[in-house]
């Protein structure tokens, strides 16, 4: 983080040097503001009542509407919550699963390790376009569609193929001293994961909490197609059925544009949260990213 | 690793006048097992992951490829067709121009996802204040901080034809003719598609290459200083081919997001108006979701994952990060 931080340093500082920089400021911050346009108008907006939003749509008003706030909780509550639990459900198999296999294959030797490591990785070369159809058969065919497992056990199978491949490296980077200190003090593999591993490789975890909790948070096709019931649907699809009142619906009326731009805010909160707390270690991991692959 | 070695080892000892190969083979073989049995424990803790793996990762792909020869919905036998599926698809009148568009989004998604965040990471990194710099950096994490389908319907609010910002902005300078309903209008709802996410810079993107752009040492830059490359020059010469790794990741991210996600379109226009939005991928969830035609819906998921195999290929094939070109040979 430092060096990244640090950057480019010329020793001679020309005396002009800050002219240029003005306008290298001054265009970031355009571009900065254009690209938050869309949280601006959706936060401004989420405070409006049909009248304000009739009259000065795109600045503040004054009475902040936040009873907006209320009447969208009512409707993506629900939602909300579900996403949550299907979230947090598959993040724990999947921190366990990518754990232990992680370890398993930067720390264990035995036959046929590097053929099956190349079998898991070879998955993420697949698109999801490929099993998309004939997952949805598969999941009928075992009676899952429209259930909670439908949401939970793609987390569960998908998410390890990117976690082994993470955790691999992390764990790979562990000095091996510390194995064998564990080794004389009698420690067996499920010690060494929990004594050694797990503390050291947090890091990591964290990264992949988020990528995993990001992901379900944004996912949106299998769920639509997967789940109808609404009692059980994840927040995006939520969303877009409010939004398109189905499939094949018109916008709503502008009356409601409120409490729905409300439900929008409402959906990003947990990611905010996120990243309040786990952001830096998904930012790092994305700026190394660069350089593993 | 260590195991082949070992096996190696015994294979190279003397083993005795008679059959020595063949014996040596089935002593290889034997400690191949006895190696495994010594590692059970290794087994043990992947065999739960395999298991997901095989049924719900492996298996959805290859019943991909056997049923897009097949007809086929739920709760019905599947029969075989031959290539009818294929055959279908590629007599569809709509096929060319759907094609067309993925091509469009591919190359303007290479642009958007590989050039514009590029230019972005050069510009914070060129920031000479440090506070500065790490301000920029999180003010581009922030559009991550919603959801992807929240800005996509947010978009679909931004080109509101009567509520709209676009629109009203437009009216208010005086371009009433271009006050239209831009997603509804054929000519532009393409483009309306693409315009989404205005100025494009996206947050991963642009962390990837500054991430990139942090590991050039400044000795590099010292000496670059001292032959009086700068600007331009410094960006094109040097930078850019030092980040070319991080460029061939993100051209793969692109072409793949560009085959694969149709999620934008279904939202903003369905593909519509008529079919002028389509592309391959809403096609395929339309035919087996909407109208159950599973067999026709693998075919064409099959098809994607062919084009984007020989994409991928290419992009990795045609750029050489430095120090790769050795090894590539």
């Amino acid at each position: 983080m430092r060096t990244i931080l640090s950057g480019r340093q010329s020793k001679e500082v020309p005396r002009t040097w800050w002219r240029p920089q003005i306008s290298l400021h001054t265009s970031i911050v355009v571009i900065l503001i254009l690209a938050l346009v869309p949280i601006y108008l959706m936060l401004v907006v989420s405070f409006k009542n049909p009248l304000q939003f009739m009259h000065e749509r795109w600045v503040p008003s004054h009475p902040l509407r936040l009873g907006n706030y209320g009447a969208a909780w009512l409707v993506v509550s629900e939602y909300i919550i579900n996403t949550v639990f299907v979230a947090c459900a598959g993040l724990l198999g999947v921190l366990i699963q990518s754990l232990t296999c992680g370890h398993v294959f930067a720390r264990m030797r035995f036959p046929f390790r590097e053929p099956l490591f190349y079998a898991i990785i070879a998955l993420l070369m697949v698109p999801w376009v490929l099993s998309f159809v004939p997952g949805y058969m598969l999941y009928h065919g075992l009676g899952l569609i429209n259930t909670r497992w439908a949401l939970i056990i793609p987390n569960l199978a998908n998410g390890p193929v990117f976690g082994i491949f993470l955790m691999r490296a992390v764990i790979a980077g562990i000095p091996e001293e510390l194995y064998e200190a564990a080794r004389c003090d009698g420690a067996g593999v499920i010690r060494e994961i929990t004594w050694i591993t797990l503390p050291l490789s947090l890091p990591g975890l964290a990264t992949l909490a988020v990528v995993n909790f990001i992901g379900t948070w944004n996912w949106f096709l299998w769920p639509l197609v997967a789940v109808t019931d609404k009692a059980k649907q994840l927040i995006t699809v939520g969303l877009y059925q409010l939004t398109s009142g189905g499939a094949h619906g018109t916008a709503v009326s502008m009356s409601v544009w409120g409490p729905l731009f409300a439900g929008y805010v409402i959906a990003s909160v947990p990611l905010v949260i996120l990243f309040v707390f786990l952001g830096r270690f998904y930012v790092e991991g994305l700026m190394e990213t660069g350089l593993k692959v | 690793m260590s195991q082949n070695l070992a096996a190696d080892e015994t294979l190279d000892k003397p083993q005795g006048p008679l059959n020595s190969d063949v014996r040596a083979g089935k002593r290889a073989a034997r400690t191949t097992w006895a190696e495994m049995r010594k590692a059970w424990q290794a087994y043990a803790l992947l065999a739960p992951t395999f298991l997901m793996l095989i049924v719900f990762m492996y298996y959805p792909p290859i019943l991909g490829l056997i049923r897009s020869f097949y007809e086929w919905a739920p709760g019905t036998d599947a029969t075989y067709v031959g290539l009818s599926n294929f055959r279908a698809y590629f007599a569809y009148p709509e096929t060319v121009r759907e094609i067309s568009n993925m091509g469009k989004l591919i190359l303007f998604g290479l642009f958007s996802n590989m050039v514009v965040p590029f230019v972005m990471a050069e510009m914070i990194y060129s920031v000479r204040s440090m506070v500065a710099k790490g301000f920029y950096r999180l003010l581009i994490i922030i559009p991550m901080l919603t959801p992807g389908l929240v800005t996509i319907l947010l978009w679909k609010h931004i080109y509101d034809p009567k509520f709209g910002p676009v629109h009203t902005l437009l009216s208010a300078v005086g371009l009433d003719a271009l006050a239209l309903n831009w997603l509804g209008e054929p000519s532009t709802a393409l483009y309306a598609i693409m315009g989404v996410g205005f100025p494009w810079v996206s947050s991963i993107g642009t962390l990837i290459y500054l991430g990139g752009l942090a590991q050039i040492s400044a000795s590099i830059y010292d000496s670059c200083l001292l032959d009086g490359c700068t600007g331009l020059r410094r960006v094109l010469r040097i930078d850019l081919p030092l980040v070319l790794g991080q460029v061939r990741l993100l051209a793969i991210l692109a072409v793949i997001h560009g085959l694969t996600a149709f999620n934008t379109i279904l939202v903003l226009t369905d593909g519509g108006p008529g079919f002028v939005t389509t592309v391959p991928g809403l096609t395929m969830y339309k035919r087996a979701f909407l109208t159950q035609q599973f067999g026709y819906g693998s075919a064409i998921g099959l098809m994607l994952f062919v084009i984007a195999m020989v994409l991928t290929l290419t992009v990795n094939r045609s750029v050489r990060p430095f120090g790769e070109d050795e090894a590539g040979r």
